[in-house]
């Protein structure tokens, strides 16, 4: 009887912990296929990982290309919460399911997992795509740290200011080429009772400041990246105030606004907007027409004596973990990922700018910008976004999205944002 | 299972076999410890893994500088003096300190009111009702309707507009007017459900002493004072813990309206303490702030359960 017991129990606390420890090793589902003794396969299914799950349908239409050219197919999980993804990626190279491709951040959140010696190697890569001409040495460098590349480009996005057509007709008002002709547009907008600027208090905060700076001095803005430049110097304080007379004359739309920027635009709420260049996929949603209902030019520079204007680009890495079971399938998938069929299927998919030169764009509008922002007369320089460090950035969102709400004397919002920025530096010596 | 539901296997369970004066039998195993042991060791390791070993991890990276990648290192008090030190902290749990006193004063005090006033009325559930129905939608969703209702150029702006009101506050936008909206979004879902509870108090409360106080001549203000009041309180306690309890991790709502914004001007104790670890990924800073959080959570609850039973004894 005792010894029945006891068996019972026994088998009631094994199967109990049998079925726990399934649970939590099981947890990345049955998708994984080419695991185990498949490691250096370059042919299967790929798991790839993102925090653009709006994407989702168009990495699945790549596939049938990327099946056909190298065997390869994506599976793809899209996570719609970044912070949430953030945590899961990092999480995952403490496990058995690091991924074989993922999407992550250039800059200090690149530089975190170089560090670490979590992501896999790809100078090879890069060497074929500058040698066959597939990207340039500038988007390279953002992708090199002590002498090598990690990840490929995902994706490159230009920051230039979205216009309503049918507004600018309206008024009158041509394309400006100059800053002056842009504050007199702005000028000119407001007194037809329209507002000239879309702004938020909530995560694309950065952008004006970023143009301002850059547009007055691309050497200050590099300095506010490498901590020689404070936020509280006088030049800064004097950008700050440009910004806020600006909002004094009540150039920008509502902070506190929840309508869809794009929707926003559509329906005239505000007249321009400053936003990377994956916005014209918004905008076709809303319902506008590129080049009919909308456009795009380049922001002039805020100081005519610049010899080029400077353009803001942000570029989203793709990468490989360096312990992932499908290393060599996620690197396979990389390479053809940087090739111009790859590239010019995935601007069809997607509609965007290509960071490949001899890719197809599929929309004129964006393959002008593309061959404009190239040219001799732009600088590009690395948006605010991935040139600040994390703990900065957070903290410099948060007061530009305060300031924006509640206009006012610049420096408590530059304060705040220089104290984080001290620590920062202090701790990085 | 079986054997453990007769009387004897029932003493033998808790103990009582055990004679007093002969110590020397405590320790010796009754035959069902090893079974009983193997039955409840799938809770223990379940309590353990999932409760106890992340409240000590928790603990323990609160010490360290930890960004979510390679190893912590150890920092001593570092966090907690870092913590206490922003006034973003300290902006946080003054917001925190508001809601809480909030979701005292509207979702409890408004929902027993409402239970007062319909619980002997025919037909007062159908009163009740409609208040119950939020309480089925989540916190998130919460948000995002009243997102809708509280932005600029939201459906109370036009509702006001048409009253001629054209320039009405700016309720997301300044503070401490966001948290103040914020909390009066989260009561509309909490009050019917406070209802709920008071109405069965009050549904529980003998009729005698009730009809006693009535002959006496008790109405109103005088019989919920002397009498209600006093016989609801082991409910009130119930109610007003949870509430304490709740309106300190407050975090879904805030998330989905404010995101604690603008700037840091509505964020409350657990969105710092999210920001911290997954935005800023300060594992460190973030684990203290947890600590801190479930510290004055555990304070408040048995200070205020320790005096509720005290006046209980009391009584």
């Amino acid at each position: 009887m005792k010894s029945r017991n006891i068996a019972a129990a026994g088998i009631a606390a094994f199967t109990t912990a049998a079925l726990l420890l399934t649970g939590c090793s099981g947890g990345g589902g049955g998708n994984s296929g080419d695991n185990g003794d498949k490691a250096a396969a370059t042919t299967g299914t790929l798991d790839f990982y993102t925090d653009k799950a709006a994407w989702e349908p168009d990495f699945d239409e790549l596939n049938a290309t990327s099946k056909d050219a190298v065997d390869i197919s994506l599976n793809t999980t899209g996570y719609s919460d970044a912070a949430q993804y953030d945590a899961f990626i990092k999480q995952s190279f403490r496990t058995q399911k690091s991924p074989g491709l993922f999407t992550w951040h250039t800059g200090d959140s690149l530089k975190q997992l170089v560090d670490e010696n979590l992501v896999a190697e790809t100078t090879d890569l890069w060497s074929k795509a500058i040698d066959e001409g597939w990207a340039t040495e500038d988007l390279r460098d953002e992708y090199t740290f002590d002498g090598k590349q990690y990840c490929v480009p995902m994706n490159i996005a230009y920051w230039v200011m979205y216009y309503n057509k049918n507004i600018f007709q309206e008024q009158g008002i041509d394309v400006p080429t100059t800053w002056k002709e842009l504050d007199a547009a702005a000028a000119k907008l407001k007194d037809a009772g329209v507002t000239p600027y879309y702004q938020t208090s909530i995560l694309f905060t950065f952008q004006w400041f970023q143009q301002l700076v850059a547009g007055t001095d691309p050497e200050l803005y590099k300095g506010l990246s490498t901590g020689e430049v404070k936020y509280t110097d006088p030049e800064i304080v004097d950008i700050m105030n440009i910004w806020l007379d600006e909002q004094k004359k009540g150039w920008f739309s509502d902070a506190g606004s929840t309508t869809d920027p794009a929707v926003g635009l559509k329906q005239g709420d505000f007249a321009m907007i400053n936003f990377g260049s994956f916005f014209n996929g918004s905008l076709d949603g809303a319902g506008m027409v590129s080049g009919e209902d909308y456009g795009m030019f380049v922001i002039p520079a805020v100081n005519a004596d610049l010899d080029t204007t400077p353009v803001a680009v942000e570029s989203g890495p793709l990468c490989v973990a360096e312990n992932s079971k499908q290393k060599d399938l996620g690197l396979a998938y990389s390479e053809w990922w940087m090739s111009p069929d790859a590239q010019t299927a995935w601007n069809a998919a997607r509609g965007d700018v290509a960071f490949n030169p001899k890719a197809t764009v599929k929309d004129p509008m964006l393959a002008e910008l593309g061959k404009t922002v190239a040219d001799d007369k732009h600088t590009l320089f690395t948006r605010y976004f991935e040139a600040t460090p994390t703990p900065i950035l957070t903290v410099a969102l948060e007061q530009f999205g305060a300031f924006n709400a509640n206009p006012g004397d610049p420096m408590p919002f530059l304060e705040a944002i220089q104290a984080e920025a001290d620590k920062y530096w202090a701790e990085q010596k | 299972m079986a054997v453990l539901q007769t009387p004897a296997g029932e003493r033998a369970a808790r103990g009582l076999d055990q004679t007093p004066g002969r110590p020397g039998r405590r320790s010796r195993k009754t035959p069902y410890q090893g079974s009983a042991r193997g039955f409840i060791a799938p809770g223990v390791f379940l309590v353990a893994v999932l409760l106890y070993l992340p409240l000590l991890w928790t603990t323990f990276l609160s010490f360290t500088e930890y960004n979510g990648l390679g190893d912590p290192a150890w920092v001593g008090f570092d966090n907690y003096v870092e913590m206490f030190g922003d006034p973003a902290f300290v902006g946080a749990l003054m917001n925190t300190l508001l809601w809480v006193a909030g979701t005292l004063v509207i979702p409890v005090g408004v929902g027993l009111a409402l239970a007062l006033l319909t619980w002997n009325l025919p037909g007062g559930i159908w009163l009740r009702l409609p208040f119950l129905i939020p309480y089925a939608i989540s916190g998130i969703g919460v948000g995002v309707i009243w997102s809708f209702i509280l932005s600029a150029n939201g459906a109370l702006d036009q509702a006001l507009a048409v009253f001629g009101v054209t320039d009405p506050p700016r309720w997301l936008v300044d503070a401490p007017l966001n948290t103040v909206v914020m909390i009066f979004a989260s009561s509309w879902q909490g009050v019917g459900v406070n209802a709920l509870l008071f109405t069965i108090g009050l549904q529980s409360i003998p009729k005698e002493p009730l009809e006693a106080a009535r002959v006496d001549g008790a109405t109103g203000i005088r019989l919920f004072g002397s009498i209600l009041w006093p016989m609801l309180r082991p409910l009130t306690a119930v109610v007003v813990g949870l509430s304490i309890v709740a309106s300190l991790k407050t975090f879904d709502i805030v998330l989905s309206m404010t995101k604690g914004g603008p700037g840091r001007a509505s964020e409350t104790l657990a969105l710092t303490m999210y920001r911290e670890t997954f935005v800023n990924s300060d594992y460190g800073l973030g684990s203290a702030i947890a600590v801190f959080l479930s510290v004055v959570t555990l304070i408040a609850s048995v200070l205020y359960l320790r005096q509720q039973l005290s006046q209980k004894h009391e009584m």
